[in-house]
């Protein structure tokens, strides 16, 4: 849904030394451009081993590998870049997007908070910080952001969706109407049903986001994401038969799709068959190599068949990098009790209930009364 | 084809049901639990669960339901909990619980007015233990607002004695359990207490699809901790969890069996949570000044979290020695999607789950557990499982494509693979029906030794299963009473010895949810013609062990601790009519 805020485009004007890093990175760029991603990411990487201080290259490295679903490595790209450049308000955009994609939606927001005071005018991160706001719940800050850019920006049915959507949620019905009829009169399309039924995943509203995907699939089956989008809102409404389909379905068009393989490979864990979920993990790996959710999911399975410190080795690797990563923190915990480590294990078991609470704090029933 | 029911089901779990079931009509004709209908049992007490539009969650969690003999006559009585008034909730016409009195021909009279036992709250779940030891069965009743103890008074009435007994738990509690933790025989209390539903402003969750509001899921409300209250022998309790590890296990505790899963003699309590992680109390015996030693082990024994790693919605809970091997397992019910598990124990504190293996992964997917009980319900000397299911959603069928809010009750048999095989097809017509089940109570409320099922649904009529299942195989029927042990013999071990089998039972207490069963053990042994030897480990402080030759069959006895058979009770005229083949 999301692209690349920017791709920074580096005249090397600086670049005084061999004629090769200066085709190295021409290469990169143009392969890029091309959207050839897995061939410019080397590229990039070898040219920064020798000008390592090239800030818009680390940032271009980075929109590459956000291009490969490869979220982690391009967050530490985008870092580095804003490291050397902290006003580069391009960069920081692409790191509140490769948060966005990751789920992590506070640290999104909060760059995108600085973008956007930085540069009121950047329709793209205004778009994306309402949408955070709207996942947070934070109706309001919705309506504030978005209040304007719907005046200039009036037939942008995202903008529509969100606003109108967030109104309803804030008791302002009507107003919120008014954009919703706005929605439906701009035609019957697949991208619009894809859209709305993504806008209605965010604020989890699943039976409405289902209808939406399976109307967008009915409309153009080879639409990108739509039968994976389908199928999880056919898992979150309790279907699980007719979304293992769907996910097989976009495995059918696209072998390597992240999440299809994720989920896949889940349920094949749940049902206990641990040869197929590995099959869907090592899939899933090879698209984004190192994810944590993956590299969990494995580590459990290893967990599961007695490989206790195979487990253990991924599970400290995965609570090191990710350390409120509660469910690494749980079967990290088991993996020690059964290594007899009771004295890592509680300690593991104490970071548990403090997540879990942590957790638990931010939960509407902590300030209802 | 000349089949014992055992090996019918057997076979019909290995080959499929068609084939068999064509040319039996005789099983067509009488199911394994026949519905008894109000008009029969004289049972027309309906659960008001005080549906609102705004959806207060304690509406969607009763109601709990018992089996109680609580005029000591020999034949299995019922008590049913109502909601009632609360800070939420005026009825606008009068509200009770229910006690009904067995007729002994299959009937029931409703005396809960003259018992005194109507409630005043809104109740959840009733625990029945004799915690006085004066041999009548008392009743704690949970709620949402104040739990009351009932003390028998021996005449077909019962005193409100909360107050004076220092049970006057507040906040919302939910499941109870009586055990004797400490050995020194007499009955103490597990409180399970819910979420923190305090303050005047009721959270409410609003639904985006339908402009409606729904039941918060409680994962939205904060965390409480669960009491632990010790008997003081003289009518008073004394709230004792302070300093332990169940007061540093802030839960939502809803469901709670006490067991003994270490073989070590002293009784442990597996709690299911909602949302959060399950807890599994270890006793370690007494600890440091003068509070009792209580470990929470479940993260590390594998029953607290999914298999990835999250806390799910666990409800219903049970535990028995499902293998037979002499320790006890655990089985815990979750809602859809989240699967049930089947926890077997590793016989070293660990357990780890074959519900996948059981087959019962795969027939729970979809389906949301509340009541839920291990028994052998056909006597054949293996326990077999009964769930009673319901989505907590009243709204769910308007926005999920498979999941309902009334859900079938499943029945499972025990194979002779040691396996559970889902059987609810063979069960009856009442398991092609849907309900918004929650308690579960298992007891022989007809005396012929099998046990029957009662079931209380959210918002309508209780559910009366009458078991005809254990037609065809032996049984006896085993009324402990204690002697220095606690008078219910909670925690004594029974072996018993039948056609070349030993087979074992630990007397746990608790299970299921919000509901207490038929105190009485029944052994069956099949189709042997005898019970070889009995040997009765009463628990702790005297750890008596009794051991019982020239045993009757197809009756039940009372067996006092170090007293032997004192009693025989004749079962039901229509009982054992006939042999297997």
């Amino acid at each position: 849904m999301w692209k690349p805020a920017s791709l920074l485009i580096l005249t090397l004007s600086t670049i005084t030394l061999a004629q090769s890093p200066q085709e190295l990175v021409q290469d990169a760029l143009q392969k890029q451009q091309a959207g050839d991603l897995a061939g410019a990411v080397p590229e990039y990487r070898q040219f920064l081993k020798i000008h390592p201080e090239a800030t818009a290259i680390h940032s271009n490295l980075g929109a590459a590998l956000a291009g490969l679903g490869r979220f982690e490595e391009a967050v530490a790209e985008y870092k580095i870049a804003l490291k050397q450049a902290p006003s580069h308000t391009g960069t920081r955009l692409n790191l509140a997007l490769a948060y966005y994609k990751m789920g992590r939606i506070a640290k999104a927001t909060a760059l995108l908070v600085r973008v956007h005071t930085e540069d009121s005018n950047n329709h793209q991160a205004v778009l994306l910080l309402g949408d955070c706001y709207l996942r947070m719940g934070q109706e309001k800050d919705v309506i504030r952001v978005l209040e304007p850019e719907i005046k200039t920006h009036p037939d942008d049915l995202a903008i529509a969706y969100m606003l109108g959507t967030a109104y309803i949620r804030d008791k302002q019905v009507e107003q919120g109407q008014v954009l919703v009829d706005r929605i439906l009169r701009n035609g019957d399309s697949a991208e619009a049903h894809l859209m709305l039924g993504s806008a209605k995943m965010g604020i989890q509203d699943f039976a409405g986001a289902r209808d939406e995907f399976a109307k967008a699939v009915a409309l153009n089956p080879n639409l990108p994401e739509a039968h994976v989008l389908y199928a999880q809102a056919l898992h979150l409404t309790g279907d699980s038969d007719q979304s293992i389909k769907e996910f097989k379905a976009e495995l059918n068009a696209d072998p390597y799709n992240f999440e299809s393989n994720l989920q896949l490979g889940a349920m094949a864990r749940q049902e206990q068959d641990y040869d197929e979920a590995r099959r869907y993990f090592m899939r899933a790996l090879k698209t984004r190599p190192g994810d944590p959710a993956v590299r969990y999911q494995l580590a459990a399975i290893a967990l599961d068949l007695g490989k206790v410190d195979e487990a253990r080795r991924e599970l400290e690797s995965l609570v090191k990098e990710t350390p409120e990563f509660t469910e690494a923190h749980v079967s990290l915990s088991m993996a020690y009790y059964r290594l007899k480590r009771p004295a890592d294990g509680k300690r593991e078991r104490e970071i548990v209930e403090k997540l879990t609470a942590e957790a638990q704090a931010k939960q509407p029933g902590a300030k209802a009364q | 084809m000349n089949l014992t029911r055992r090996q019918w089901i057997w076979l019909a779990s290995v080959f499929g049901t068609t084939q068999l079931v064509r040319g039996q009509e005789a099983f067509a004709q009488e199911p394994l639990f026949a519905e008894v209908p109000p008009s029969a049992s004289g049972i027309t007490w309906v659960h008001e669960n005080a549906i609102s539009p705004s959806h207060y969650l304690p509406e969607a969690l009763g109601p709990g339901c018992a089996f109680l003999d609580f005029d000591n006559d020999g034949w299995m009585d019922i008590f049913l909990v109502n909601s009632g008034p609360s800070d939420f909730w005026k009825p606008t016409k009068p509200v009770r619980n229910a006690l009904y009195k067995n007729n002994r021909d299959g009937t029931f009279t409703d005396v809960t007015e003259k018992a005194g036992v109507s409630g005043a709250y809104f109740g959840m779940g009733v625990a029945v233990g004799d915690y006085d030891n004066d041999g009548w069965p008392d009743l704690f009743v949970t709620a949402y607002g104040k739990c009351i103890l009932y003390k028998n008074n021996h005449d077909g009435t019962f005193s409100d004695v909360t107050e004076k007994a220092r049970l006057a738990t507040p906040g919302w509690t939910t499941s109870a359990v009586w055990f004797d933790y400490d050995a020194d025989g007499k009955l103490d209390l597990f409180v399970c207490s819910f979420v923190d539903y305090s303050g005047v402003k009721k959270l409410e969750c609003g639904n985006n699809q339908l402009g409606k509001n729904y039941y918060c899921v409680p994962r939205v409300f904060k965390p409480t901790t669960s009491f632990l209250y010790h008997n003081n022998g003289d009518g008073t309790f004394t709230e004792v969890s302070k300093g332990t590890a169940i007061a540093r296990a802030m839960g939502k505790g809803l469901g709670v069996v006490a067991t003994d899963i270490n073989n070590d003699g002293r009784t442990d309590f597996f709690v299911a949570n909602d949302t959060v992680q399950n807890f599994l109390f270890v006793s370690r015996g007494p600890g440091a000044n003068g509070r009792w030693n209580w470990e929470e082990i479940a993260l590390q024994a594998g029953v607290g979290f999914s298999e990835s790693g999250r806390p799910r919605s666990g409800m219903g809970v049970d535990a028995a020695d499902l293998n037979g091997n002499g320790w006890q397992d655990l089985f815990v019910a979750n809602v859809d999607h989240e699967m049930f598990s089947v926890y077997e124990n590793n016989k070293d504190e660990t357990f780890r789950d074959v519900a996948h293996a059981n087959g019962v992964a795969r027939s729970t997917r979809l389906l949301s557990g509340w009541g839920l009980k291990y028994f052998d319900y056909d006597n054949d000397g293996a326990i077999d499982l009964f769930l009673a299911n319901g989505h907590p959603d009243d709204m769910i069928d308007n926005y999920s494509m498979q999941v309902k809010y009334k859900e079938p009750l499943l029945l499972f048999h025990q194979g002779e693979d040691r396996k559970l095989h889902d059987v609810s097809d063979q069960g009856g017509p009442a398991f092609q029906k849907y309900f918004a089940a929650r308690g579960l109570a298992v007891g022989d409320f007809d005396n012929d030794g099998a046990l029957d099922v009662l079931i209380g649904n959210n918002g309508a009529a209780p559910l009366l299963l009458k078991n005809n299942a254990a037609k065809g195989n032996n049984w006896l029927g085993l009324k402990l009473e204690g002697a220095q042990c606690n008078r219910d013999a909670i925690g004594a071990k029974i072996y018993w010895t039948a056609g070349g089998k030993k087979r074992f039972r630990l007397k746990n207490n608790g299970g299921s949810y919000l509901s207490s069963h038929d105190p009485r053990e029944v052994l069956g042994i099949g189709t042997a013609s005898k019970i070889d030897e009995l040997e009765i480990h009463w628990p702790a402080p005297s750890k008596q062990i009794d051991r019982l030759t020239n045993l009757p069959l197809n009756q039940y006895v009372r067996v006092v601790e170090n007293g032997g058979i004192r009693e025989y009770q004749h079962a039901a005229a229509s009982q054992h009519t006939s042999k297997a083949s």
